[in-house]
């Protein structure tokens, strides 16, 4: 695995590239902070694309293994602040599930830096700008990941049958 | 089984197959979208996406003629899902459900796409911002073909309210539903209805005698028909959700046997109230000696009818100095109160304290004005109507008062002299530092609020609570006086500490809320919960576990999990535990979120499929 990190280093970066982030924000606590940033007019950059869910608890791991295998550079979980869940401990398994993601991405050669998560409340439309600025920036720095098909090969694919999108 | 069974699991090319006819609508908002977002060109390039067979942008989508347009478009380009990209859905997602609606179309066959808040109101690029409205629009195109046609859950309410406590709260939510033609079942822990207030003697603002206030109340509880009063009583079980709870009750009998009892409700308000804060032995000197008492004792010593005959004295010796101490058991320090068994200080203003101590220091002057009063505080808050009047009147009447560093609170100990039983001594900030120390015959203790054991009733009902240990509303402005599961109020100060106005405000609140509910007769709940799909389910147990709502139970026949339609509330936890993909949450099912992920990163379907409509 290190091997092939080294390799992949070494790849020039496409001219004009721009990394590309998925953000799975839960619906009350984050998203809503994410339209506070916008309320308040709060600028930053435009890589993170968010995706709703109405708990982050709803966050199956192989969303974000999907999203990776399939060209996204980064992946953003958000969350309530524990204790402020809407689902009361929905977020505990959040909590508990996340590290373990990072320990995955480890083994299967990838940057654990390009995937992060935070608890961001409703009211933090400044955190969610900073995180999204901070998060650019970190992946910019590690390039593209464009991994795909060696992530196929270790099995993960996009895991659940999605016939329309083939293979 | 309110939800439409045969669409479940959309996207499997199983049934009721008919092809998208998608409508993308694109709003400018008046230029808070167009300014930045080239929404013609946006909507241009939706236009030849698959399944897309109408796309257009409109100055106002939220508008009458913007909505109007939407069901126009329906009819005409025989629309099966509608997408709208305009503001955030917290604003105009309902708008737009019940205007696709209007045109005969399954409300949940719409999807609220975000290019305003999320995008040009946060992007400064206008071809970035451009790009990523197209991006997230785009997911929505690809995701609407996987929607189903949901139904609201409708709940029935039976139409009995459980209030669990006896006290002015309890009393006076009872008393509200019973007006209401409410059947109400009341249980009390102890002997007596009342609760607190049977401790008090008067009560500010109005100085009135609490039993002037409390004994009509309970009387009238009493001999209310519609009531069931249930003294010694304890919570032993509970199952049910929303519209049908089924508690089980324990009474006492006088014989020292007991009674159960299953009480059947549609709603339960819960009013069981607070403790008031037990000093640690030596805190102030509380405990070594008996002249340190608490507020409530005071107001039985003022009280003519109580143990000393409304006399102020400790042990029959009269007291001719008395000092009070503010915050005592709240608006706690890390660095200087140890916590107590749960690691926890309180931290929080137990918010009675301070009037109840300028009014029982301004009665003190008045009714016995041979007694000298002082008052120890690191700050004064009688920040209620009439409350401050009362700080007021202390000042005119002669109390004194003395302000500590809460880093350098007040300091208690015996009369090195002996003339009077303790001294109390402190820097007092508001003579620029200056050591002052007081004689004190009776020293009495502001102490505070804390929440109550409450663990059975947590168990049962699983109840959240905030890191004060207070249970936690809803929403603190949105939903204050209920729990986040369904069906269950909070009456009084078992949210957090209440004066008695707050608390009867509280528990009219809780009243009106839970009428509400139970007069309608059902209530609608949105569809997104998680459904098991039993082929699948290998009776693993694993979401029985991570229910943050206990909704998950076995069907031991069967041999799978089933989820309570009433008590699940939506979150998708189960659904992304599950290891043999057995269980898909409506509305965001692994097709839905799946299919978005992908196509925000342009991986595109390879050819149009038919996806089935609900």
């Amino acid at each position: 695995m290190s091997e092939e990190v080294a390799t992949k280093e070494t790849e020039a970066v496409p001219e004009n590239w721009e990394p590309r982030i998925v953000g799975f924000l839960c619906y009350w606590c984050s998203y809503t902070g994410a339209d506070s940033a916008g309320t308040a007019r709060m600028k930053y950059p435009a890589n993170v694309d968010i995706i709703k869910v109405m708990c982050s608890g709803r966050i199956d791991p192989e969303l974000i293994t999907t999203a990776l295998s399939n060209g996204a550079d980064g992946v953003l979980v958000a969350g309530c602040h524990i204790g402020d869940c809407h689902y009361m401990t929905g977020n505990h398994k959040t909590m508990a599930r996340m590290p373990l993601i990072r320990q995955v991405l480890l083994d299967l050669g990838i940057e654990p830096e390009r995937f992060r998560y935070e608890w961001i409340s409703a009211a933090e439309g400044e955190k969610f700008t900073r995180v999204v600025r901070e998060m650019t920036e970190q992946v910019r720095k590690l390039g593209p990941l464009n991994w795909p098909e060696i992530l196929h090969e270790s099995g993960v694919g996009h895991g659940r049958d999605l016939k329309p999108w083939g293979e | 089984m309110s939800i439409n069974e045969s669409t479940f699991g959309a996207g499997n090319g199983e049934s009721g197959m008919e092809k998208p006819r998608i409508g993308v609508f694109v709003c400018h908002c008046g230029g808070n979208i167009s300014d930045v977002v080239d929404v013609k060109r946006v909507a241009e390039e939706m236009s030849v996406l698959p399944g897309v067979v109408h796309s257009t942008t409109h100055m106002f989508m939220c508008s009458d003629p913007g909505q109007t347009s939407i069901e126009e478009a329906i009819k005409e380009h025989n629309l099966n899902r509608v997408i709208v990209a305009a503001c955030s859905p917290t604003l105009h997602e309902l708008t737009f459900r019940r205007a696709v609606a209007r045109a005969g179309l399954n409300p949940y066959l719409f999807e609220h796409v975000n290019i305003r808040e999320h995008v040009s109101w946060v992007i400064e690029d206008k071809e970035a911002a451009t790009r990523k409205a197209a991006r997230l629009i785009s997911a929505a195109v690809s995701r609407v073909p996987y929607l189903e046609a949901l139904e609201k859950r409708h709940i029935p309410i039976h139409g009995a309210a459980l209030v669990i406590g006896g006290g002015v709260a309890g009393l006076t939510c009872a008393l509200d539903l019973a007006r209401r033609g409410i059947e109400v079942h009341l249980t009390e822990s102890t002997d007596v209805l009342g609760g607190r207030m049977l401790e008090l003697y008067t009560v500010f603002p109005t100085n009135e005698k609490a039993s002037d206030l409390i004994d009509p109340l309970i009387k009238e509880v009493q001999s209310h028909p519609n009531i069931h009063v249930y003294l010694n009583t304890q919570l032993r079980d509970s199952t049910g959700a929303i519209g049908d709870f089924h508690t089980t009750i324990v009474t006492k009998k006088p014989d020292g046997g007991e009674e159960e009892r299953e009480i059947h409700s549609g709603v339960i308000a819960i009013a069981v109230g607070v403790d008031v804060y037990q000093p640690r032995e030596g805190e102030y000197y509380f405990g070594k000696s008996p002249a340190v008492v608490g507020l409530l004792d005071l107001q039985a010593m003022m009280n003519p009818d109580g143990p000393t005959g409304g006399k102020l004295e400790i042990n029959g010796k009269p007291v001719k100095n008395v000092a009070f101490i503010h915050c005592v058991g709240s608006r706690q320090w890390p660095d200087i109160h140890e916590p107590q068994a749960d690691g926890k200080i309180n931290d929080y203003c137990s918010r009675y304290c301070c009037t109840g101590i300028v009014h029982a220091a301004a009665e003190i002057r008045e009714k016995y004005p041979d007694v000298n009063v002082y008052d120890f505080h690191e700050d004064i808050r009688t920040y209620g109507r009439g409350h401050e009047d009362w700080y007021t009147k202390a000042s005119e009447v002669g109390v004194l008062f003395f302000r500590f560093d809460p880093h350098k609170p007040a300091v208690v100990e015996p009369d090195p002299k002996g003339e009077s039983a303790l001294v109390v001594k402190c820097k007092d900030r508001l003579t620029n530092g200056l050591e002052v120390e007081v004689p004190a015959d009776m020293v009495v203790l502001g102490n505070g609020l804390q929440a109550r054991d409450m663990t059975t009733l947590i168990d049962l009902y699983r109840c959240s609570r905030g890191s004060d240990r207070f249970l936690l509303e809803a929403h603190p402005k949105l939903r204050p006086v209920e729990l986040a599961s369904f069906g269950l109020f909070l009456a009084g100060s078992v949210q957090g500490p209440m004066d008695i106005t707050e608390a009867t405000a509280g528990a009219a609140a809780a009243a009106s809320k839970a009428a509400a509910l139970v007069k309608r007769g059902f209530i609608e709940l949105d569809p997104f919960i998680a459904k098991v799909n039993e082929e699948l389910c290998t009776g693993c147990q694993t979401c029985l576990n991570v229910c943050p709502f206990d909704a998950i139970s076995r069907d031991e026949e069967k041999g799978i999990a089933v989820i309570s339609e009433a008590l699940c509330t939506g979150c998708g936890t189960c659904a992304a535990a599950c290891p043999s993909n057995a269980i898909q949450q409506f509305g965001f099912n692994d097709a839905e979120v799946m299919s978005e992920v992908l196509a925000l990163l342009g991986v595109v379907k390879k050819e149009e499929e038919e996806v089935p409509v609900g």
